[in-house]
């Protein structure tokens, strides 16, 4: 999504980068709406996790396949499972795949790519390009599929797998930031004064990828989302519990049938989420852009 | 010019490549003056070799391709045995050890080229004991030898030495082109039930020697249709023009006018099947795609109604009635099936099953009944079967002449009262309580079984958390996990390969312990007593009082929650005479189908 900057002469009375991209951000409408869209999800998955709503999403009744109503807000299922208790559930689920993936793999993808990068044409990053090559020409969904089905006796399977697919991303986004930044002043400066190599990399070099890693970061984030409803959905993600994915699985029985509750809410929730991460993603993107800084 | 030419050629190529078999190809014409029959199924058959026909997918084709001995009559209800190779129902010594048989003179295979000159040879004695052989050859691996395993003299010897089929064997012998001899170790009531099975169906050695695994795929044998063509989503089989004449007798198969009167069938009496020039079996594992073929023209004429569409097919449950729409366009019938439905635990399981310590095995006693007690039948019936389902006691199902109507229910009605109060007196508490597995092949169907399970033993104070779900990617892994004995419950169904219940209760005697039939390891003396004192037993009120003490231990022990027999509905277009039933009957009835042309 392409928005268009406004540069009135407020923004250069914003002193630093921070505060300059902040000030971008928070005059981005859309981005604006889309936190706040992700914020109400967040606030929906903080209440489940300490147990305020959705705690009933398992219990089964005589009240099956029932449409809305004062009882069940957005109907019921196949079993008498209520539907709503069951979408605020799994919007849990998402954030903590979603949150899970996208902080171990940005890590990852950060530590090797910086890695990579600081030794730029050497056998190291030789190496970590291989195995990121090697990664990245597996088709994507038929690898996580496979690792979440060679490892479907572990609870974080479908987590572990999309960790080790994502973080390839963001190791080649900060290899080449990294790249771009070694022959930098400051950098050459802390060599000049004799600092070791490991300092230098995690003090000054990736510290300046922050911007990088934000973005990727969430743009991770809605991947996990997506591919954790996509699994579930093939058998091979959430197992014990409920995620969208599943339900939408259930629903291809219920459309069958002509009852659509399960379908239009796990579908819904999981549309407006992946459309208001966009926005904010997009948004942050723009407003971390130091190329807009400058 | 001459590429944009040349991709009009590759495009129509594509397109001529795209188009379905043509008649030539499939070994079917065109011609509309023939009748063709096309009939659906769920699911495919694995194999059509007979000594592989345990599912009612190959069984159905393979008592179409093949002959056995007997059969059961067309529409008599409860199932009643009749002879088809056989001249007549076996003569039995008086001693219930020696059966003799006869077979039909005349008989012959289809052609093929293992035969001499190509043509198809007579229908021996020597090839039924040659067949039965094969279930018991190692190398055929075989799936229907646990039908006489240990019960025909010298079989399973002959098996240990090595399965050589030049090597008479004392109990199975033809005595001539047209005897059958078969003497028995111990009496054995169900043998003639199982010389009605595919796995009993007649092979010719020639044949299978020449094709090996291939026979399983491009089967001969002696019924009344010839395979064309088979694969995973359709079987071309054609009349066999050679098939014995023999008039159907509607009175004889079990007419009854009030329920069959008005299905056409009586315009078949004395005529002699197959009546329809070509049968299509289409396999259609999807619903929605079976139920668009079915109502959609003439794609299929034959379905059951797929529990998506129960809504669209039913207007009332009790009594069943369905919607004039559909009644107006198709023939119906519906009824029990010829099985059930159970939860069922590993007994030898340590936290569910019997244990050494008699404090910890009343314990886990009063847990199986505890979850047997919070178990909802009703709730399930109405959920997944939509109420149609016959909820009943103990593991004799009510298809059988053994059933018991006036047995408690006790066993499978809710009492989650009675659960708690069970828990709470042998000292479990969600601090205790074990985890439970619910061992599953994988589908959502299955996991919404798990969730309603789950949901049924939270109300009695099982925490949720130490409910897990076991899925696996299909049956076949499923159902080795639990003949391995790695799953301490699991969700299965049984259907009976003969109308006794003695087919269910064998799968609680415990030399049938997996990887036998006996999934529960339940190992009880009193009860193999008792089953070994029955199995010899011809069927009399002293064999079906032995059958319900068996029935009522298996109920004390808590071994299974059981269990529901689920009702179908059969849908067939109007242009389609036939009385469909994919029980015990299997396929038998295809002969009888017939196309009334417009």
């Amino acid at each position: 999504m392409s928005l268009s900057v406004n540069t009135t002469p407020d923004i250069k009375e914003a002193q630093s980068p921070t505060s300059r991209a902040w000030w971008r951000f928070k005059n981005d409408h859309w981005g604006i709406t889309g936190l706040l869209v992700v914020m109400i999800y967040f606030i929906i998955s903080l209440g489940v996790w300490f147990g305020i709503w959705g705690l009933d999403w398992s219990q089964t009744s005589d009240a099956f396949h029932q449409p809305p109503s004062l009882d069940h807000w957005l109907g019921t299922n196949a079993i008498g499972q209520d539907i709503a208790n069951r979408g605020i559930y799994a919007t849990k689920v998402a954030f903590e795949v979603g949150l899970l993936v996208a902080l171990c793999a940005t890590f990852l993808g950060t530590i090797f790519g910086a890695i990579a990068g600081f030794k730029h044409n050497s056998w190291i990053d030789s190496c970590l390009l291989w195995v990121m090559g090697v990664l990245d020409s597996i088709p994507f969904y038929l690898f996580v599929a496979a690792m979440a089905y060679a490892m479907s006796e572990l609870v974080f399977a479908m987590h572990l797998a999309m960790i080790l697919v994502f973080w390839t991303e963001t190791a080649r986004v900060v290899r080449a930031e990294v790249i771009r930044l070694k022959h930098m002043e400051f950098v050459e400066s802390a060599h000049a004064i004799g600092q070791q190599q490991v300092l230098i990399l995690f003090k000054h070099i990736i510290p300046n990828t922050s911007h990088l890693m934000i973005i990727q970061a969430t743009i991770t984030f809605v991947a996990a989302i997506k591919t954790e409803v996509i699994l579930s959905f093939l058998g091979l993600g959430v197992k014990g519990g409920i995620s969208w994915g599943l339900m939408i699985a259930e629903a291809t029985n219920d459309i069958q049938a002509g009852y659509f509750n399960n379908f239009i809410v796990a579908s819904g929730l999981l549309f407006i989420l992946v459309i208001a991460f966009n926005l904010f993603s997009d948004a942050l993107q723009d407003a971390l852009d130091p190329k807009l800084n400058k | 010019m001459r590429i944009k030419l040349l991709l009009i050629w590759l495009l129509a190529l594509l397109l001529l490549a795209c188009q379905p078999d043509s008649p030539e190809q499939t070994g079917f014409t065109s011609d509309s003056t023939k009748k063709v029959y096309r009939h659906s199924e769920d699911d495919r058959p694995n194999s059509l070799d007979p000594i592989k026909a345990s599912t009612v997918y190959s069984n159905l084709l393979v008592v179409n391709i093949f002959d056995t001995l007997y059969a059961y009559k067309y529409l008599q209800r409860p199932y009643e045995l009749k002879p088809n190779l056989a001249t007549a129902l076996p003569e039995i010594s008086e001693d219930g050890l020696t059966y003799t048989i006869k077979i039909k003179p005349n008989v012959k295979f289809t052609d093929h080229p293992a035969f001499v000159e190509g043509q198809g040879r007579e229908v021996i004695a020597q090839d039924f004991v040659y067949s039965i052989m094969r279930s018991f050859d190692p190398k055929n691996g075989g799936t229907g030898a646990w039908l006489w395993q240990g019960k025909i003299v010298g079989l399973d010897e002959w098996q240990d030495n090595g399965a050589d089929y030049d090597t008479e064997i004392v109990g199975l012998q033809a005595l001539d082109d047209y005897t059958i001899q078969i003497q028995l170790t111990a009496p054995y009531p169900q043998l003639t039930y199982t010389l009605a099975m595919g796995f009993a169906a007649i092979t010719p050695r020639e044949v299978v020697e020449k094709l090996g695994q291939e026979f399983g795929s491009k089967p001969i044998g002696s019924g009344p249709f010839i395979l064309k063509k088979f694969d995973s989503e359709v079987a071309y089989l054609m009349k066999n023009p050679d098939f014995r004449t023999e008039p159907l007798d509607i009175y004889f198969e079990g007419y009854d006018p009030a329920l069959h009167s008005d299905l056409g069938i009586e315009q078949l009496h004395e005529q002699s099947p197959p009546f329809i020039d070509e049968l299509e079996v289409h396999f259609i594992k999807e619903t929605s795609s079976r139920w668009h073929s079915f109502t959609k023209g003439n794609e299929i004429h034959y379905t059951t109604v797929p529990k998506d569409k129960q809504n669209t097919v039913i207007m009332q449950q009790e009594p069943l009635q369905l919607h004039p729409q559909i009644t107006e366009q198709y023939h119906f019938n519906y009824g029990l099936e010829a099985g059930f439905v159970y939860h069922g635990f590993n007994m030898l399981d340590p936290d569910f099953g019997i244990s050494a310590d008699e404090v910890q095995n009343k314990n886990n006693h009063a847990l199986r009944c505890a979850i047997r007690k919070a178990h909802n039948w009703s709730q399930k019936n109405r959920a997944f079967y939509f109420g149609l389902g016959k909820v009943f006691p103990g593991i004799i199902p009510p298809s059988v002449p053994e059933f018991d109507p006036n047995l408690s229910n006790d066993s499978v009605e809710v009492d989650i009262a009675g659960a708690r109060a069970l828990l709470a007196e042998h000292g479990w508490t969600s601090e205790n309580l074990p985890v439970f597995e619910y061992h599953v092949s994988g589908s959502v169907l299955q996991k919404q079984f798990y969730e309603q399970m789950r949901g049924f033993m939270t109300l009695m104070g099982y925490p949720s958390s130490l409910i897990k779900y076991k899925p696996y990617p299909n049956f076949g892994q499923f159902n080795k996990a639990v003949k391995k004995r790695q799953a301490p419950f699991f969700f299965m169904g049984w259907t009976l390969d003969y109308p006794d219940a003695e087919n269910t209760l064998q799968m609680f005697y415990g030399p049938n312990a997996t990887p036998g039939q006996n999934n529960f390891n339940y190992q009880n003396p009193e009860f193999d007593a008792l089953f070994e004192q029955s199995r010899t037993l011809q069927p009399s009120p002293e064999r079906t009082a032995l059958y319900r003490q068996m029935n009522q231990m298996v109920i004390d022990d808590c071994v299974v929650i059981s269990g529901l027999s689920r009702n179908k509905i059969h849908l067939w277009h109007k242009n389609v005479i036939t009385f469909p039933d994919r029980e015990i009957v299997g396929g038998f009835h295809l002969r009888y189908v017939d196309i009334i042309k417009e």
